[in-house]
């Protein structure tokens, strides 16, 4: 501790470092005794907490998280926000409640629970007891450490979101007294130092300092845990045990137990593990070595604690997790722990499932999903890539879920889809030849109406669905669009530059929006305002495509000569031009529009009825643009953007139009007849009971 | 000759009859077609129309699906509609069918069925009504109940344990068994209605009840038989009609040729089934008794009294003028 008060002095006085952390900086050291009574649900923790002050002033009090307390009652913030339910899951509001009480704090003797008081900064809500404030008799200087002894009592709540209970299976995540986030000046770029420790809301998941942890776990014996650390100690008595784990460098402490558990142990080897064409085309787009991409890979234990009739699912979870740490090496980082918990969640804790923590997530199966079709469904996979990668996102580099929740979770769909789709090929996969990419399936519901932009408060957002979309598809798909627009090389080597820049520190929106600024491409920076801090949105369209017969000049020329007509009013005027024989030249108008407030380029390619096609580059500055052509074929076809490089584009299905010059063969009729096709096979069912 | 083979070979014989039920299918089916046309055009207009020519496009589809939202939901709406009229449209032609079978005569059939069909349709909808009621009924008795026991049971039990996958497997066989019990004595019940064998739907019934009497075993596996090969035709032509994903307006118009011959041949599956359920039912029939055995088949002889009973008490309930009790069918 002594050698951290020296680092965070450094700190103090040279300011934040510029480049990039090689261990992060600890500012809170857990050790904790806990232990469960499974029957009743009920825990009784003692921790003993150093915190050392990182900011250069006095501190006089200390906030800190009670996350349990968001289910103690129906009128917590969390309850409030939630109705209740949580990603399909429901509260259990008969008996199903939980809560964290702490019993007692001291500090250099001194008891400060009876000082202590709840506070709700976010919504001034009086019975939210997620927050608890705890004035100290005397500040904490600058640099000093804080050692506190905790003791609380709480109880386990039945899970519906995130942590808690299903018969035996327990999740405990935020599940001790958690110090907040005395953020100092120039942490994630702010003006002056102070607290960041908000409440526990319905759409917010959580932020916390780096430390070490050694956390002691008392049950009976029948439990299998599993935890965010590594195994140092085990103790047995009068049919109870005692699991002590350890691990360095995390900023927050999960585990879980169940007496059903069925442990398959693996490992990642990257000398096996790394596919080699990854390893080449890494080094070709990031302009490195193949050996530096390679160095600092190691070793990882794999630990599936699954569900024991979920036996089918155990190579699909361990190959996705070997995939996701060959992925992420590669184009982020090596994964600097030692292991990883995989847990597999019972088909009745849903509530749990598909969450993340440091080096311990997760995941789903069901055992209908073991059998085809449904086992071309790569959902389990999708679920553990992930909650694994979310290890990135939110745990290694550090960021602030419940302000910036898309620096998780909007980065963290971008890096699922790019590895589901590389390594799967489609998320869903039917014969034959029927899917839907991973990609396809985050960019659909980017789509639609917006109603904020990526950037907000997790609780700010105007609907659950808002920061659905606005935390996880609408940022995933937008840095999508952000590597198109920049290429593979230069947006790799950005999102790489930034991954490593950021590592074990805690960044902000701006700090992954400057790495992609850098390679300066001016739409990239003129899409990230309208985006992030807008709800801006683009559409493209052809408006008008038409073509017609040049039968040369008609009309007075200019010595009021007739041509091409007969000015006589008795005479029958000229017949039409009979437009199958004629020959050519053809005229042809096509109008097209970029709907919406971000500016895109766009290529638009007319295709004629032989074959040939124009190209055109538009900057897409203006609102529309018109094309007229003079061509020895009929135009057929306008298309703007044919590669698809906007990936934002609100409706690509107005992208194109053919002329009535086109004759090729019809999607439509297609569509219709398996449609109708569709219809009489549903139908024809009830032939098996009428 | 087995049920089965007289269920084939009338399948084969009564073409025409399955061409109504075809026609019947298609014609439902076709109540989609104003919303599924609308629905569609947008396919030659956009951006996706050369790609979904050569085959599936996930992008093109999910996209779809956004932006045309709302024609996508009163396409399927009419779907919903088609599912009633079709329902009523085979709860009205059971009747006609089973009379044309019932007759022999393999044409004409259509207007026959028709006017057969109008005869039997009051009778045949309080049957349906009395198979829905059963359904709920037995199902709610014998399914849903201790499903919700179990359930109640298995509530704080890990899945996939006795329990759970009792109430599971509870649920979806006895839900079957219930349903093919439930649906055989509806299909008797018509076939009582049918034949005369009973003036309305209760007293179908309670003919069906006696035909099935010890006898269910035998009669669900007729059931289960023609069920499943229905289903093999379904599963065929649909994979192969999704196969052949035709790339030209001709092979398109192919693709229609070639599953409208599957759902033809489905027809022709119900048709056999019909009369395959008919035979079992004539062997069971309380009118008929066992004479004897000869060159590997089982000749079965009518009772004058019972046909002479049925066609007195209950042809004018129908207002039909086929006086057959059966023996044609046997005999064709």
């Amino acid at each position: 501790m002594k050698q951290f008060a020296f680092t965070a002095a450094v700190t103090l006085v040279l300011g934040f470092p510029a480049a990039a952390l090689e261990a992060p900086r600890k500012i809170v050291d857990y050790d904790i005794k806990v232990s469960l009574d499974p029957e009743t649900k009920l825990v009784e923790g003692a921790e003993t907490l150093k915190w050392t002050n990182p900011s250069d002033v006095p501190v006089g009090e200390l906030r800190f998280h009670l996350y349990w307390n968001a289910f103690r009652n129906d009128r917590s913030t969390f309850f409030k926000e939630s109705g209740g339910q949580l990603r399909g899951d429901k509260a259990d509001t008969g008996k199903g409640w939980g809560y964290t009480d702490v019993t007692s704090m001291k500090w250099e003797g001194a008891e400060l629970v009876k000082g202590a008081r709840f506070e709700s900064p976010d919504d001034g809500n009086p019975d939210d007891r997620t927050v608890l404030v705890v004035p100290l008799p005397r500040p904490v200087a600058p640099g000093e450490t804080a050692t506190l002894a905790i003791a609380w009592k709480a109880k386990v709540p039945k899970v519906y979101a995130r942590a808690g209970y299903v018969r035996d299976f327990f999740m405990f995540g935020q599940w001790f007294p958690q110090i907040g986030v005395y953020e100092p000046k120039g942490r994630r770029r702010r003006t002056d130092s102070g607290w960041n420790c908000h409440q526990y809301h319905a759409n917010s998941e959580f932020y916390a300092d780096w430390g070490d942890y050694k956390v002691a776990i008392t049950l009976p014996e029948k439990f299998v845990v599993g935890s965010a650390g590594a195994l140092v100690d085990t103790k047995t008595a009068g049919g109870k045990k005692t699991l002590t784990f350890e691990q360095k460098s995390i900023h927050n402490f999960a585990f879980t137990a169940d007496p059903r558990y069925v442990v398959v142990e693996d490992a990642f080897d990257p000398a096996k593990d790394i596919p080699k064409d990854e390893i080449a085309r890494a080094s070709k787009v990031l302009g490195r070595s193949e050996a530096d991409l390679l160095a600092g890979f190691h070793k990882v234990a794999l630990r599936l604690y699954r569900q024991p009739e979920h036996g089918a699912f155990d190579r699909r979870h361990l190959e996705a997790q070997k995939w996701a740490l060959a992925w992420t090496g590669l184009w982020a980082f090596p994964y600097p722990y030692a292991q990883i918990s995989i847990v597999d969640t019972p088909e009745d804790g849903m509530g749990a499932t598909g969450m993340e923590y440091e080096t311990i997530y997760t995941t789903l199966s069901f055992t209908w999903m073991a059998r085809w079709p449904f086992n071309r469904l790569f959902l389990p996979e999708t679920v553990t890539i992930h909650e694994f990668t979310h290890g990135y996102w939110m745990g290694l580099l550090a960021s602030n879920e419940f302000e910036e929740s898309w620096m998780d979770e909007g980065i963290n769909t971008f890096t699922e889809f790019v590895m589901v789709d590389r390594k799967y090929g489609a998320y869903l996969e039917l014969p034959p030849g029927i899917g839907i990419k991973s990609e396809e399936s985050s960019r659909v519901s980017a789509l639609t109406q917006d109603h904020d932009p990526i950037l907000a408060n997790s609780w700010k957002y105007a609907t659950e669905n808002s920061y659905g979309r606005n935390s996880y598809p609408q940022p995933g798909t937008t840095i999508q669009q952000i590597r198109v627009l920049l290429g593979e090389e230069a947006f790799w080597r950005a999102f790489r530059g930034y991954a490593e820049r950021w590592r074990f520190d805690h960044p902000t929106s701006e700090d992954f929006l400057d790495a992609m600024r850098a390679p300066g491409n001016p739409h990239v920076a003129a899409l990230i305002p309208k985006t992030w801090y807008g709800r801006g949105w683009v559409d493209f369209a052809i408006l008008d495509a038409r073509t017609s017969a040049d039968d040369g000049f008609t009309g007075f020329d200019d010595t009021d000569k007739p041509v091409n007509f007969d000015p006589d009013p008795k005479k029958k005027p000229k017949k039409k031009l009979d437009e199958k024989k004629h020959k050519g030249p053809w005229q042809s108008l096509v109008v097209v529009s970029r709907d919406g407030d971000i500016e895109m380029p766009a290529r638009v390619v007319l295709t004629f009825k032989d074959g040939q096609k124009v190209n055109r580059e538009w900057d897409g500055a203006t609102g529309w643009i018109k094309y007229r052509v003079t061509s020895s074929s009929p135009l057929v076809k306008a298309e703007v953007d044919p590669e698809r490089r906007t990936v934002l584009d609100r409706n690509p299905w107005n992208n194109a139009r053919y002329t009535k010059k086109y004759e090729g063969p019809s999607a439509a009729a297609k569509g219709r007849t398996y449609a109708l096709h569709l219809v009489e096979i549903l139908l024809s069912t009830l032939w098996g009971v009428l | 000759m087995s049920a089965t083979r007289t269920g084939l070979s009338a399948a084969l014989r009564h073409r025409r009859l399955a061409a109504v039920l075809w026609f019947s299918l298609l014609a439902s089916a076709l109540v989609t077609w104003r919303p599924i046309k609308a629905l569609f055009a947008a396919f030659d207009e956009g951006a996706f129309r050369e790609a979904l020519v050569r085959g599936w496009d996930g992008w093109g589809i999910l996209s779809f699906m956004v932006a045309r939202g709302p024609e996508v939901g009163v396409a399927a709406a009419s779907v919903t509609v088609a599912l009633i009229v079709f329902a009523l449209l085979q709860i009205f032609l059971t009747g006609g069918v089973l009379r044309v079978l019932i007759d022999g005569k393999p044409r004409p059939v259509f207007a026959r069925v028709i006017a057969e069909s109008a005869g039997l349709f009051k009778a045949n909808l309080w049957a349906t009504g009395r198979f829905a009621l059963a359904v709920l009924f037995w199902g709610g008795l014998l399914v849903a109940a201790p499903v919700a026991l179990l359930g109640k049971l298995a509530k704080d039990a890990p899945p996939h344990t006795f329990v759970p996958e009792l109430r599971f497997w509870w649920g979806l066989v006895i839900g079957a068994i219930v349903l093919l019990n439930v649906g055989l004595r509806f299909d008797l019940a018509r076939i009582a209605l049918a034949r005369g064998d009973a003036r309305n739907a209760r007293g179908a019934y309670r003919v069906a009840k006696q035909r099935l009497a010890g006898r269910r075993a035998s009669g669900i596996r007729i059931l289960l038989f023609w069920l499943a090969l229905g289903a093999a035709v379904q599963v065929i032509f649909t994979s192969a009609g999704l196969q052949m994903n035709p790339h030209t307006n001709g092979a398109v118009a192919g693709l229609f040729v070639f599953r409208q011959a599957g759902f033809f041949l489905l027809a022709m599956v119900r048709v056999g089934f019909w009369a395959a359920l008919l035979v079992w039912e004539e062997r069971r029939g309380p009118g008929y008794s066992v004479i004897g055995s000869a060159s590997g088949g089982t000749t079965w002889k009518s009772s004058e009294e019972m046909a002479t009973s049925a066609a007195v008490s209950a042809r004018p309930e129908t207002g039909s003028s086929v006086t057959t009790n059966g023996s044609a069918l046997l005999s064709s």
